[in-house]
């Protein structure tokens, strides 16, 4: 389907963390038949839209997920009750969320939600929501 | 979540290559447009979603009323809690702040085919996409004697706004002593654990104002959602005020009979002083106008696009779909609303796409300083969307973890209708 499509491209175009969540080797052990694959990327992204999608993919996924938080939490980092998540530490954002995944942190909301996701897309949402400024109105 | 391998990547790139260069709306003309008809909170959340995320694309909503009053959080309002103001929405800022064109009038017809929309007075509305988010609609003739004009006698109160303000001065004007008659309808309906909080939070205003008061509950089911929960609360807060009787003791609801404000069951026929009657439901009108609901009276949708599984091109949010595990919440319409918007713009401007979350909360009030939640999350499989996590509320949970679930449902509430409506 056209989502895990992208989902996968997206991770291959960064070159940053496998969508399983482990750390890519630092000089690639490409088999031989993904360095054509790699040569056709680098052609796409010569153009706007490859060079947008490989810069801003991760964001728009974190934007994406970010939005079902916003069904509870206000992101533009106002708290009438539920807490704000926008501008923290990404890595103790994922560490919170890996806690409500695994049951070490307990809350009946959070640890549905947490468990529902993919250590990438956790890390993901973690990045976009650090780098959200406080009163910023973008959904 | 899948763990992809360098093969199957390589085996999609042929695929992003021919999604790279597919012709798209946005490039055929100057901007796609989405119609969206229903200003609730599925149509208003796909609204502003499109709207604020995808340039590319210019939105319309169509809605007749000038406000919309939320139906969570009602419960609250009937028991004195919250005033009906606090629960009313305006449009104001979704024109303002993401530039959607508002429409305040009601449609006259659809045409798939020539994709426009058009209005009672008189416009025409091209459209690329069209979402629906038509709500629910009642059953008029499945019980005998509710019709339309028995909802000023008998009110349902089950869509906000002046039915839920009847109501609100009918359990005012009761006598103390009086026996307050909610009848609760048959599955699927909006808000599953709907009836029984309302029972509860009009039994929290009895236990102050109206002691002597009674609450009698006629359900059409035999089990409810969170019983156990609600029938721990009833015998703690409101003990011999609340009773509930399942179809299976008074051999379902027959009739009703607005004269004198009598509900007749297979068995019994039941008197109230103030009569709750909340009828059988279906997809809104406009959707069953459209031909969008099967025989059901639902709308059956694609998982992972709400797009019609009956009409290509119209999506269809909110209560009035049909699918699976989905309840029928204001929650999951907004969560619904934002696959269906990432969806459409994928589609109309090529942005890109993810593995679609679907979640559901029901806050829901027991007494003032008693909440409980069940959280759900739903996933698409086998071309249906079924429940992948749920935790629920206990029986026995200490007061202070219920304060602040209430805390925390009234910080939603905000959060909430800031995120459809802010």
């Amino acid at each position: 389907m056209a989502w895990q499509l992208t989902l996968a491209a997206t991770f291959e175009l960064r070159g940053g963390r496998t969508p399983c969540g482990r750390a890519k080797p630092p000089e690639p052990r490409l088999a031989s038949g993904a360095r054509p694959i790699i040569k056709l990327l680098a052609i796409l992204s010569l153009f706007p839209f490859g060079v947008q999608r490989s810069t801003a993919a991760e964001n728009e996924q974190g934007a994406q997920l970010a939005a079902m938080c916003a069904a509870c939490h206000r992101l533009d980092g106002r708290d009438q009750g539920i807490p704000s998540i926008i501008g923290l530490d990404p890595k103790k954002l994922s560490e919170a969320m890996e806690a409500f995944r695994s049951g070490k942190r307990s809350s009946q909301i959070m640890n549905v939600v947490a468990r529902s996701l993919s250590t990438e897309e956790i890390a993901a949402l973690a990045e976009y929501l650090a780098a959200r400024k406080r009163g910023s109105e973008q959904p | 979540m899948n763990c992809w391998t360098r093969r199957q990547f390589g085996s999609l790139v042929g695929a992003a290559c021919l999604t790279a260069v597919a012709p798209r709306v946005a490039r055929s003309q100057a901007r796609a447009r989405v119609v969206v008809i229903g200003g609730g909170i599925g149509g208003a959340t796909v609204a502003k979603y499109l709207a604020a995320n995808a340039a590319g694309i210019e939105v319309t909503l169509v809605e007749p009323k000038a406000r919309y009053t939320t139906c969570f959080f009602s419960a609250l309002y009937l028991a004195g809690m919250r005033s009906l103001e606090s629960l009313t929405h305006g449009y104001e800022t979704l024109a303002q702040r993401y530039g959607i064109k508002i429409v305040h009038d009601f449609t006259a017809a659809i045409d798939p085919v020539a994709k426009t929309v058009d209005l009672k007075s008189g416009g025409k509305l091209p459209y690329d996409r069209l979402v629906l988010a038509p709500g629910i609609a009642f059953k008029f003739d499945a019980i005998e004697g509710y019709d339309e004009p028995a909802t000023e006698i008998m009110p349902h109160a089950w869509i906000a706004g002046p039915q839920t303000e009847l109501l609100r001065r009918q359990l005012d004007s009761m006598e103390d002593g009086g026996v307050f008659l909610i009848v609760s309808p048959p599955n699927p309906f909006r808000c599953p654990p709907g009836p029984y909080e309302r029972a509860s939070l009009v039994a929290y205003y009895f236990k102050q104002f109206k002691p002597r008061s009674k609450i009698l509950i006629l359900d059409a089911k035999d089990s409810f959602f969170e019983q156990e929960l609600f029938q721990d609360a009833w015998v703690r807060h409101y003990p011999g005020m609340i009773e509930w009787l399942p179809a299976q003791f008074t051999g379902g609801i027959k009739a009703v009979d607005i004269k004198d404000l009598s509900v007749k069951t297979a068995g019994d026929t039941f008197k109230g002083a103030v009569v709750n009657f909340i009828p059988p439901q279906m997809a809104g009108g406009l959707a069953q106008q459209a031909g969008l609901a099967d025989q059901s009276g639902w709308c059956p949708v694609e998982p992972t696009t709400f797009e019609s599984k009956l009409q290509r091109g119209i999506h269809i949010v909110g209560d009035a779909t049909s699918g699976g595990d989905m309840p029928k919440s204001a929650f999951l319409a907004n969560s619904q609303a934002k696959v269906c918007a990432f969806a459409i713009a994928a589609a109309l401007t090529g942005s890109a796409r993810f593995a679609p979350h679907l979640f559901n909360t029901c806050f829901t009030f027991l007494a003032a300083d008693d909440a409980v939640s069940d959280a759900i999350a739903l996933e698409p499989e086998g071309g249906t969307i079924k429940i992948s996590e749920i935790l629920i509320s206990e029986v026995g949970e200490d007061a202070e973890t219920r304060r602040q679930v209430v805390q925390a449902a009234n910080g939603w509430y905000d959060a909430f209708t800031h995120d459809v409506f802010g």
